[in-house]
């Protein structure tokens, strides 16, 4: 059973053009484009980018789970919105009702805020 | 008159049903009118039947562009109560409330009325805030309505699941004792028989397309419709859906928007829940009708819209609160489900009177809750045109109070019918 | 009708507490008539789901078309008693809240190209020119468990399967529904006995014998039958409601009685094109006879015309009488078509009873969902609202013995079982609580000063770095929306809090305004990225500096220091009173700053509260809380808070609005009361002096334990505003607020 463990990183408000360019510093550093403005640097201990008034913070507010191929299947199956067509963006909607992200790729990635892990482990049975 | 209720006669079916229909006259329509209403349901219905008997005034048009109750008159969830939060609401609807219990003997058309009470629940502490707010302020004004502990609850409504499912304990509810309900169209119907039978015409299917002005910005003469122009004395609009386009033509600009709400209907049971069962958090609410069904309504759609088809996002997500709280209409088939369109004002509180056009009056922002003021609403818009004044009752909820800042705010008694 | 014999029984279904045998494949209505009985209380059977003649309630769901559910061993079949109701169903409530949530029922969800529905000869022509076209195809069909219950806007399908329910999106849906039977009305038709010819043909293809039968207009093929060529005037039956016989017309007029154990009936078709004609989409098209004109019948004269209404042609002709003369009209008066099959057998003939009377054939009822019935449960398959938030420190609370409560979306304390204690540890020592739920925002940017001062209608340019400032949030028409802090940061950041509702309201707002404006201001909410706990009391400053903060800020200062290994933002400002320290930090800190606090206070007789207490304590200091005390058209000036309002700047959203309004009568104002004794409930009506009026309303409400009175925060709203009501039976005397600390010198020690 997969189980949402805590994510950090940096999370930043930014330039778009600044963020498409931004240098993620850290190990195996997995970034997230949450919005044109904004990413979250999984694993990332600094970020360079070129806007002085960019917004960079330390992040611990997300938690996340590795899924396996059954563990994604079973995810999508509780997600009732049509999932992007290109398999490789970022998919961000409520699953099983609770407000996350979903990333399919080597390896899937499903990312939610902390304060909701216990809602969506609940409702995916990921609860012991 | 004998007066058909289906709850005193044992079997009551179509054929008895048919038997307690009042006759609705039709008349050849003319071009002019003392008064035009513009609005078939049941609110433009019931005031030109008050003008006919309370005023005699009789020389009056209720103009419907599709046929009569075909909007939200005929797709409310029918629940008539008087548990709000603000005195004014309070006093107003329990008119309407008296005058509905007085509306079959006075008519002598059967309208299904019964008492059955409305329970409101709560799931949280800031929910039973509002209630205990409601229970005082209800008992201030006379209307009884009483606080209920879990257990109170449950004595009342066997069936309910305190636990919400697990999710949405009953902390209590108030239980507004006097509440009913009252078949839709039969309403409409009542008020049109007896408004019709007295020389009131009612003109289906003519949909009305412009105001007669008396000149840019001039009194209000009547109405244009693709059959031809109707002129009036005064013109009442009493529409639903579509208001903000008619003020429109009158360059009246009211401060409404207009949301969908969607409704179901269950096949027919024996009759075994007897309560009006109603949560403010959930959005939700059930009743049992005469003949059985459970009748299930939420509240209206966050977007406006003036489309009135049904949406399985509204059904699904009613259906999964109501069982929630009821888990027995699990295994309850859905036989019908609709949609209607509720006009919502800024503070959630109907607008009724002048628009600040001469011979142009409005009654409107019914939102979620005009069923009930059907009665009270129609007695109150004739004694205007009658009279020429305001009636106290009402004054509170002129289209002014909005510049005025004297909003009628009561969001907490509307999410529910 | 005979028993038919069984070639490879499928086992047993058990109708009205008896095992029947049945047939691989059947369903359960031919299983029951298999057996030598009808489904259902009578009437013409058509066996194709389009009449309510074969309901009966199967394993627990009423109403449900025998004909379309497949016998399985087990199935529990109780047939409805004639047109009596069934009792209201028995659900254990305990299954939900055992069930993982959503889990219950589960739901397929296919997006296509072309849907197809009924798998009939049109329908899979239909499907394979799709396919041939190189559209992705899916066919849905009845027969072969697939029941399309209803189309939707956006063109989504949603259907049920026998594992569950399946949610189809489609560019494109092709209709081949086929058409249904056109029912007999006519004296008698409620008699068991009677069949469709296609009911016929199946009931042959299973095996199932029909006795003596007799046919009606068009025949069944390949069923032994006798023809009867005259016109149907009526069927006979016995007192049990079977039928005996069939009265049609001779070639001279005259009646012939034709004794039959089985009458077939083939009276034409009509189209089922009720899902076609559900939301009107241009992307939806018929094929096959769905889309063929069909003659309407001939007008019914008599006999009944909704048998699941129990309305007869009479009913018919006195509702229209009455002046009912219209299709939507009739149709409620009589109720015709409001029951199980919504109208799908008796629409044809209602159309022809009013053709006959107004020359116009009128358009069909309106067609609504749902085609095919489901059950809620069915409905509410995979659903799921309301996620609720918790905080970080939300097991610690649980271990306190914290009574939790939703509030604002979040699971908060409400108190931990001594609401007074938790008051005097604020009060006289320290207390902790837990604010992570509060708004927070950082923005930044060249314009950021420019943007907050059109928000705010409070000054903001002149909060120096490190200071913060309390603000309104008004709305253009200078109601109040929410209210928090700004904090600066920096020379262009700043973070903003919010109440704990309104963050995510706030966030749209501030960014919708500045993107309107074209200002250059980045915004990031870190209500979730960001836990805070409140540290207040007279002991907090000592508290604070036993975990590392020798230099604590200045009222309204803040500053970042790490706090028991914790890097926090540390706000100083008060809601309780007394000296308040709002530490902000990342949720991964959050228990271990907690527990370090409550063991570093331990001395002090430290005890977190909740929000009852909270709610106390800033009623004593007459701090507003936004959607509690607040209406939607709620000022400043209302309020009493015209000191956080700047008039004399340039512009700020909201200020028009105040001008003009500044002007009206002053008729609403919110202040506080005190009175002797206990606290009336919240939410208490407030009456005129000598009470009779009903004048306003308690907002808040609190018997405290310093001054030992009620005090209360409400509205008045009759002019001119008394200064003395009666609340609960008791008199209250308007009093000025703060009622406690009116210099605020606590909070500033």
């Amino acid at each position: 059973m997969p189980a949402l463990e805590p994510l950090v990183g940096r999370r930043v408000i930014g330039d778009p053009d600044a963020l498409d360019a931004a240098i993620w510093s850290g190990r195996d550093v997995v970034v997230l484009r949450l919005a044109p403005d904004e990413a979250f640097g999984i694993g990332a201990t600094a970020v360079e980018l070129d806007d002085e008034h960019a917004i960079d913070e330390s992040e611990a507010g997300f938690v996340g789970a590795v899924l396996s191929t059954a563990d994604l299947a079973d995810v999508i199956a509780r997600v009732d919105w049509s999932l992007p067509s290109d398999p490789s963006a970022l998919a961000q909607g409520k699953v099983a009702g609770v407000p996350a992200k979903l990333l399919i790729g080597d390896p899937s990635l499903l990312v939610t805020h902390a304060a909701y892990a216990g809602e969506l482990a609940d409702r995916l049975g990921w609860s012991s | 008159m004998v007066v058909v209720n289906p709850g005193a006669v044992a079997a009551f079916g179509a054929t008895e049903a048919v038997a307690s229909l009042q006759p609705i006259v039709w008349h050849e329509p003319r071009d002019s009118y003392d008064v035009v209403i513009v609005g078939g349901g049941g609110h433009g219905l019931a005031t030109a039947y008050y003008l006919a008997t309370r005023h005699g005034i009789t020389n009056v048009a209720v103009v419907e562009a599709d046929y009569i109750a075909s909007g939200n008159t005929g797709r409310n969830t029918t629940i008539i109560r008087a548990n709000y939060a603000i005195p004014e609401a309070i006093r107003f609807y329990d008119h309407s409330m008296k005058l509905y219990e007085g509306l079959e003997a006075e008519t002598g058309a059967a309208i299904f009325h019964r008492k059955k009470g409305h329970v409101w629940l709560a799931h949280s502490e800031m929910g039973m805030r509002t209630e205990r707010a409601r229970v005082l302020m209800n008992q201030a004004m006379g209307v009884n309505t009483e606080l209920l502990g879990p257990a109170g609850v449950k004595a009342l409504v066997p069936q309910i699941d305190l636990t919400g499912g697990g999710r949405y304990p009953v902390f209590g509810a108030s239980h507004h004792v006097e509440a009913a309900t009252a078949r839709h169209d039969r309403v409409a119907w009542a008020y049109a028989s007896g408004a019709t039978s007295r020389g009131v015409h009612v003109i289906q299917h003519r949909p009305v397309t412009g105001l007669l002005r008396d000149g840019p910005g001039g009194r209000v003469l009547g109405v244009q419709t693709a059959a031809g122009p109707i002129h009036a004395g005064i013109v009442l609009s009493a529409v639903g859906g579509r208001v903000s386009q008619l003020a429109a033509m009158a360059r009246v600009r009211l401060p409404v928007r207009t949301h969908p709400l969607h409704a179901f209907v269950t096949n027919d049971f024996e009759q075994g829940l007897a309560k009006i069962v109603a949560s403010t958090e959930l959005a939700c609410y059930v009743s049992q009708t005469e003949r059985g069904q459970m009748l299930i309504g939420a509240e209206f759609d966050s977007q406006p819209s003036f489309s009135r088809l049904s949406s399985f996002d509204a059904l699904r997500s009613y259906a999964y609160k109501i069982t929630r709280l009821l888990p027995f209409l699990r295994s309850m088939r859905i036989l019908r489900t609709w949609a209607g369109l509720c006009d919502i004002s800024a503070d959630f509180s109907p607008i009724m009177g002048e628009t600040g056009v001469d011979g142009f009056l409005i009654t409107t922002g019914w939102g979620t809750w005009g069923f009930k003021a059907i009665p009270a609403g129609g007695e109150a818009l004739a004694e205007r045109i009658a009279t020429g004044r305001t009636p106290a009752l009402i004054a509170p909820f002129g289209l002014d109070r909005f510049r005025n800042e004297l909003a009628m705010a009561d969001q907490a008694s509307a999410g529910t019918r | 009708m005979t028993d038919g014999s069984i070639s490879g029984s499928g086992g047993r279904i058990v109708v009205d507490g008896r095992p029947i045998e049945f047939a691989a494949g059947d369903s359960v209505a031919i299983a029951i008539m298999r057996s030598g009985k009808v489904p259902g209380g009578g009437g013409t059977l058509c066996l194709a789901g389009d009449c309510g003649n074969c309901l009966a309630t199967v394993d627990g769901v009423a109403h449900v078309r025998t004909c379309e559910v497949e016998a399985r061993p087990g199935t529990a079949v109780a047939g409805d008693p004639g047109h009596g109701k069934p009792p209201l169903p028995i659900v254990d409530g305990r299954d939900l809240t055992r069930t993982p949530i959503g889990r219950e029922l589960g739901v397929r969800r296919i997006d296509v190209d072309i849907a197809v529905i009924g798998g009939g000869p049109s329908g899979l022509a239909a499907a394979a020119a799709a396919a041939a076209g190189g559209g992705n195809v899916l066919v849905l069909d009845a027969d072969s468990g697939t029941e399309v219950v209803a189309i939707y806007p956006g063109r989504s399908i949603v259907a049920r399967e026998p594992a569950g329910m399946l949610h189809v999106r489609a560019d494109e849906i092709v209709v081949a529904t086929g058409s249904a039977e056109i029912q007999p009305v006519c004296p008698g038709n409620d008699l068991a006995g009677i069949v469709t010819s296609g009911a016929a043909e199946r009931l042959q293809a299973a095996g199932v014998g029909l006795g003596v039968a007799v046919a009606i207009g068009s025949p069944p093929s390949g069923v032994a039958c006798t023809v009867l060529d005259g016109r149907l005037i009526r069927f006979e039956g016995d007192a049990t409601g079977r039928l005996r016989s069939v009265v049609t017309t001779n070639t001279d007029g005259s009646e012939m009685t034709t004794a039959c154990d089985t009458a077939i009936v083939g009276l034409g078709r009509a189209p089922r094109d009720v899902l076609a004609r559900m939301t009107g989409d241009d992307a939806i098209s018929l094929v096959g006879s769905v889309a063929d004109e069909h003659p309407l019948p001939a007008a019914p004269t008599a006999g009944e015309i909704c048998r699941c209404m129990g309305t007869t042609v009479d009913d018919l002709a006195s509702a229209w009488d009455a002046g009912y003369t219209e299709l939507e009209l009739l149709k409620r008066a009589s109720w015709a078509g409001l029951g199980p099959c919504q109208g799908g057998a008796c629409l044809p003939h209602v159309r022809a009873f009013i053709a006959a009377r107004t020359g116009t054939v009128p358009e069909p009822f309106t067609a609504r969902p749902a085609s095919r019935q489901i059950t809620l449960a069915e409905a509410a398959a995979d659903t799921t609202i309301d996620a609720f938030r918790r905080t970080p420190l939300h097991d610690e609370h649980l271990a306190l013995g914290a009574r939790m409560d939703r509030f604002g979306g979040w699971w908060r304390p409400w108190h931990y079982g001594d609401v007074v204690g938790e008051y005097w540890a604020v009060r006289e020592g320290v207390s902790i609580g837990d604010v992570s739920t509060l708004g927070k925002l950082v923005v930044s940017g060249p314009d950021v000063v420019e943007a907050l001062e059109r928000i705010y209608p409070c000054h903001v340019a002149d909060i120096k770095v490190g200071r913060s400032r309390y603000a309104l949030l008004l709305n253009e028409r200078g109601h109040v929306m929410d209210d928090g802090m700004i904090l600066r940061t920096g020379e262009s950041r700043f973070v903003l809090s919010f109440t704990s509702g309104g963050a995510a309201n706030a966030e749209m707002w501030i960014r919708d305004w500045v993107d309107t404006w074209g200002l250059r201001v980045h915004v990031m909410d870190r209500t979730m990225s960001l836990a805070a706990i409140n540290v207040t009391g007279p002991h907090a400053k000592e508290l604070l500096a036993r975990l590392g903060l020798a230099e604590p800020p200045r009222f309204l200062g803040h500053l970042e220091a790490d706090i028991a290994g914790v890097p926090c933002h540390v706000m100083r400002l008060s809601f309780t009173g007394e000296a308040a320290f709002e530490l902000h930090h990342p949720v991964d800190g959050s228990v271990t700053l907690w527990r370090a606090l409550l063991d570093a206070g331990r001395d002090f007789g430290i005890r977190p509260h909740g929000l009852q207490a909270l709610f106390g304590l800033r009623l004593e200091k007459g701090h507003v809380i936004v959607g509690m005390d607040t209406e939607l058209d709620t000022t400043p000036h209302r309020l009493g808070m015209d000191w956080a309002v700047r008039m004399e700047k340039p512009a700020f959203i909201g200020k028009a609005a105040l001008e003009r309004t500044s002007r009206l009568p002053d008729t609403r104002r919110w202040v506080g009361f005190a009175m002797d004794g206990e606290a009336p409930p919240e939410g208490s009506p407030i009456l005129g002096r000598d009470g009779d009026e009903i004048i306003g309303n308690v907002t808040g409400s609190w018997t405290s334990p310093l001054l030992g009175r009620a005090l209360l925060l409400g509205w008045l709203k009759r002019t001119p505003f008394p200064d003395r009501v009666v609340i609960n039976g008791r008199e209250a005397v308007v009093t000025a607020t703060p009622f406690y600390d009116r210099e605020g010198l606590r909070a500033r020690a």
